[in-house]
């Protein structure tokens, strides 16, 4: 067993897996499912997706910025091509041999003096857990089990004792599911959207219930897929009020005024919750085929009665509500834990340890996988940085722990919601990371005299690489890359 | 040869400071990305037996295609027990132009050598020639998987200007084409050095392409850069008039390193009678390198 343990081989795993064997760590990465992909894995018992998800970011966006998905793939691609890419990924890196399938993470204990005891269970393939537990003990814990998999579910007034049935988005496979019902789907978010848009055709009616009115934004805007243009629009560099001025009046302009679809008016700025992506919608309600109506009051026997007054007799709910952050695993108080997030800095490193971090606890308003590239480039610097400085990591983590209130949201005022606890603007967050690296960067170089001070002459001839290996306890492959990347601070 | 003669153009300002780290934001691919190719030609050349050495990715310079790597290095690699890969840029040799050609960026060639790299099974070593050069000093910097790469007369990484002068002593008629983005008919001695046979010269430069006169600008132009953080060895001709030694040192010095210069030989160094030799070089150092990581 190497000294890093990797929990969870979806797209946030791998990612960490990767970069933090690069920076010559030995990473072991444990898996509960027969396959990698975390959520895009369909065939795994934790995957969220359902048959016809694409992604909701286009190609750019949702890549690793050094790994691109290829041009054969449209600019959405199906899950099923995701999953195909996080495959090529993981073989091409040399992370898939390290994975460990078929295996949960039952519980992880801090060892005294530093590490984890780390407790593993077989999954059999019925998908229960048990035998025999395995202790294995490693030096540091990076969790990347997600955060889209445990189902949040509201409770109405007389929920269960409603005659239907109600299910969860995390329970909806298939689009079959919605043969011939008469269906309510509950919440705006971008799968309750994709749900409603699925049950056309299938279900005998589609009601979408909303708390309040949301923005719908198009996938495609003059031709082109619209997170880029939104870029385009973010790159003018303009306050964020007037960027938000852009982007409402480019909405307007593509997809019109939503009350002409029968929609509420968004009762908040564009940006101001999480962008729901989604054309269809706007354009199944235009045809009838999706009727809005706003929230529940109560469930009332074989019907549901709305907060205006309105009853509705549904016989299926799908509760499209979102999933609430969870780490079994852990003791909670192990993860500075504040009001249902790990408050961490850039959600990413822990305040008061080293041995701990978290990756890809992130929603942002736009691709995943980018994001968490550089999340495991800075987790994997920090920890060169502990490894060749143990004291400027420790004066890190004070920085670390005073920082905790800055949320990188670009200056939006986010609506409150739990649906944002970990919400960032992509642009704000790079920014931010990438301030992060500088730093611990410089904090690396001025940790390593010997390969500063010779300055640009080092990298002269092939032989140096290794003398600055030999130079550093710290491992050859770190110190390569340190000598090699920093070394001249 | 006077290796550090100094640039008459260029000499007091080189062009923007090289960013010693890939940035995390990458706004123009993220607004404008690269169109897809339906058709990338990738040609390989395989040893006997699978090599544990990691696979090698050769990417041509500007008015070339892969075949400039078929012609010798190819064989002689693959004979030498090495994987190698080569790769045609979108609108040269075998691999698809899109539409407004003459508009191609030299950030589109960066995408094409990535989407190359994703189809190999193992993170590969870099070898560019020229323009190429200039490419995967670019593509290592953003791809850190890259175990090395080698630059043979490579375009410096933050702008040509102190070279542009040689080229236009030596052959103004053909820098003045290719900066309008025609074909840039050159003269045999612009592109090859003194001990190239007429009848191979002839040959190689009918098979030249004309660049697209967007990136043809760019390479010329001012221009950020991002600094590889992987060895790094550079390699240039003393009789070459497109990269002039200079130029070469230049890069070097500026990837901190000092370039390895082959004299008699001009830009064309893996055609030119003693490619051999540059390819001893080449392979021993990767060999060493490997060895130290």
């Amino acid at each position: 067993m190497g000294d890093t343990l990797v929990v969870g081989a979806g797209s946030s795993g791998l990612a960490a897996a990767k970069n933090l064997a690069e920076a010559g760590f030995d990473v072991d990465v444990v898996e509960r499912e027969r396959d990698l992909g975390g959520n895009w894995n369909f065939a795994g018992s934790g995957s969220r997706v359902y048959s016809g998800t694409h992604t909701i970011s286009s190609k750019p966006f949702t890549q690793y910025p050094d790994f691109p998905m290829p041009d054969a793939d449209p600019d959405y691609p199906h899950h099923s091509r995701v999953h195909a890419y996080l495959r090529r990924y993981a073989d091409h890196f040399g992370v898939t041999p390290r994975i460990a399938f078929s295996t949960s993470v039952e519980s992880a204990t801090p060892r005294e003096g530093g590490g984890w005891r780390v407790e593993l269970a077989r999954v059999t393939d019925d998908g229960t857990v048990g035998g025999e537990l395995e202790v294995r003990e490693v030096e540091r814990l990076v969790v990347a089990n997600g955060h889209n998999w445990s189902p949040k579910v509201p409770e109405y007034p007389g929920q269960d004792r409603f005659a239907g049935t109600i299910l969860h988005t995390a329970d909806f496979k298939r689009p079959e599911q919605l043969d011939g019902h008469r269906v309510l789907v509950v919440g705006a978010g971008n799968s309750g959207c994709d749900v409603a848009v699925a049950a056309v055709g299938r279900a005998e009616t589609v009601w979408h219930s909303t708390r309040r009115a949301y923005w719908y934004a198009p996938k495609y805007a003059l031709g082109r897929p619209a997170d880029q243009l939104g870029d385009l629009v973010f790159s003018l560099g303009l306050p964020i009020r007037w960027t938000q001025a852009i982007l409402e009046a480019t909405a307007r302009v593509v997809v019109g005024r939503y009350e002409r679809y029968g929609l509420p008016t968004p009762d908040h700025r564009f940006l101001e919750t999480h962008p729901i992506v989604n054309q269809s919608l706007l354009y199944h309600v235009g045809h009838g085929d999706i009727v809005p109506v706003p929230d529940i009051a109560r469930f009332e026997g074989d019907a549901v009665e709305l907060v205006d007054g309105q009853r509705i007799e549904a016989d299926l709910v799908v509760f499209a509500t979102g999933y609430t952050i969870r780490i079994p695993f852990l003791d909670p108080s192990l993860l500075n834990w504040h009001d249902g997030a790990p408050r961490l800095h850039r959600n990413v490193l822990h305040p008061e340890r080293t041995d701990l971090a978290v990756i890809g606890l992130i929603q942002p308003d736009s691709g995943q996988f980018g994001l968490v590239h550089w999340q495991s480039v800075l987790l994997a610097r920090f920890l060169t940085l502990v490894r060749v400085d143990p004291a400027a990591a420790r004066a890190e983590l004070a920085r670390f722990a005073a920082g905790l209130d800055e949320r990188s949201q670009g200056g939006i005022a986010l609506v409150d919601s739990t649906r944002h606890l970990v919400e960032v603007e992509h642009l704000d967050y790079a920014r931010a990371l990438d301030r992060d690296l500088a730093r611990v960067n410089a904090l690396i170089a001025a940790a390593m005299p010997s390969a500063r001070g010779a300055g640009w002459a080092r990298r002269s001839s092939d032989g140096d690489r290794r003398v600055a290996a030999r130079d550093v306890t710290a491992g050859a492959a770190a110190a390569r890359s340190v000598a090699a990347q920093d070394g001249r601070g | 040869m006077s290796v550090e003669r100094p640039p008459r153009l260029g000499a007091t300002w080189r062009g923007p400071r090289i960013r010693r780290r890939e940035p995390v934001l990458r706004r123009l691919d993220w607004t404008f990305p690269a169109p897809p190719l339906t058709r990338r030609e990738l040609v390989s050349a395989l040893p006997d037996r699978p090599s544990a050495r990691p696979p090698v990715l050769l990417v041509h310079g500007a008015w070339h295609a892969a075949w400039c790597w078929q012609e010798h290095w190819m064989p002689a690699m693959a004979a030498r027990g090495w994987e190698v890969h080569a790769l045609s840029l979108r609108a040269h040799g075998g691999s698809e132009a899109p539409a407004n050609r003459a508009l191609i960026p030299i950030r589109h060639y960066e995408h094409d050598v990535l989407q190359a790299i994703t189809t190999l099974e193992r993170p590969p070593i870099l070898i560019g020639h020229s323009m190429g050069g200039l490419i995967v000093q670019h593509v290592l910097a953003r791809y850190s998987a890259a175990p090395a790469g080698v630059l043979l007369a490579p375009v410096p990484p933050r702008h040509h200007g102190g070279a542009l002068d040689a080229v236009g002593r030596a052959d103004p008629l053909a820098l003045a084409r290719a900066l309008v983005g025609l074909h840039p008919r050159p003269r045999t001695t612009t592109m090859f050095g003194s001990a190239t046979d007429p009848a191979d010269a002839a040959r190689w430069a009918a098979r030249l392409e004309p660049e697209p006169w967007l990136a043809t600008l760019q390479l010329v132009l001012p221009r950020p850069s991002h600094e590889p953080s992987q060895p790094v060895l550079v390699i240039g001709g003393g009789e070459d008039r497109l990269t002039p030694p200079h130029a070469v040192a230049r890069t070097a010095r500026e990837l901190g390193t000092r370039a390895h210069l082959f004299p008699g030989m001009g830009h064309q160094l893996m055609l030119e009678p003693g490619w051999e030799s540059v390819l001893d070089l080449a392979l021993g150092w990767l060999d060493d390198v490997l060895i130290g990581a």
